[in-house]
């Protein structure tokens, strides 16, 4: 089985990863995911595609440090996290965060926390690929 | 020696992914050598765990990354 927690090029399944967090636990009640997407569109520009850049090591070693918090920090029993770092076309999948819990309350919020969280302390940057030429996004809405 | 390591528009403005520098010196130091002082915001890691305290002196074998807020997700 595949590492819980992950960056890497290749696309992901949530099918698989969700499989793949239920089998860590029979107690699971309910089991939330968030799936970002890239978007064709963005701050008033289309948008051809994403290219993803990580600090190697800290970006993984960070979302490994979330995780643990997360398990700390709410009442749930399991998470996957994978963040695609490569060049992504629209539509096309970027990150995948699965929680699993025994009640839904808990999964909600700590699925929600983490997106936040990745987005202000995982050391990966994404560069738009528009029509106009190149540009980093320098914010996280 | 230290190894600096720099990300996204930071390696833009300063034109290159990575250089040396000498131990000994501090955070706040090195940043200003490097040319990264006016880069603002800017966030940095070293050895690969975030530090806000700029006055940490540097040894040699140290990891210093100079980053750009993050925009992954």
């Amino acid at each position: 089985m595949s590492k819980p927690i992950r960056i890497q090029q290749a696309d992901f399944s949530l099918e698989a990863e969700v499989n793949a967090l239920k089998q860590t636990s029979q107690r699971m009640g309910g089991i939330v995911s968030f799936l970002g997407c890239a978007r064709d569109f963005s701050e008033g520009r289309d948008v051809f595609s994403i290219a993803f850049e990580q600090y190697a090591g800290m970006a993984e070693k960070a979302m490994c440090a979330l995780r643990d918090e997360a398990m700390d920090k709410f009442d749930i029993l399991a998470v996957r996290m994978v963040h695609r770092v490569t060049t992504v076309h629209a539509g096309e999948q970027i990150v995948l965060i699965v929680v699993g819990a025994e009640h839904r309350k808990a999964a909600f919020a700590a699925c929600e926390w983490l997106i936040d969280e990745l987005k202000q302390r995982v050391p990966i940057w994404k560069k738009e690929i528009t029509p106009d030429g190149d540009s980093w996004v320098t914010e996280h809405p | 020696m230290i190894k600096i390591l720099f990300f996204g528009v930071v390696a833009d403005k300063v034109g290159k992914q990575q250089m040396q520098a000498q131990a000994g010196q501090s955070l706040e130091a090195l940043i200003a050598e490097v040319g990264c002082a006016d880069i603002k915001p800017l966030l940095v890691a070293v050895n690969q765990e975030q530090v806000n305290d700029l006055s940490v002196i540097l040894k040699s074998g140290d990891e210093v990354a100079i980053m750009p807020p993050f925009s992954g997700g």
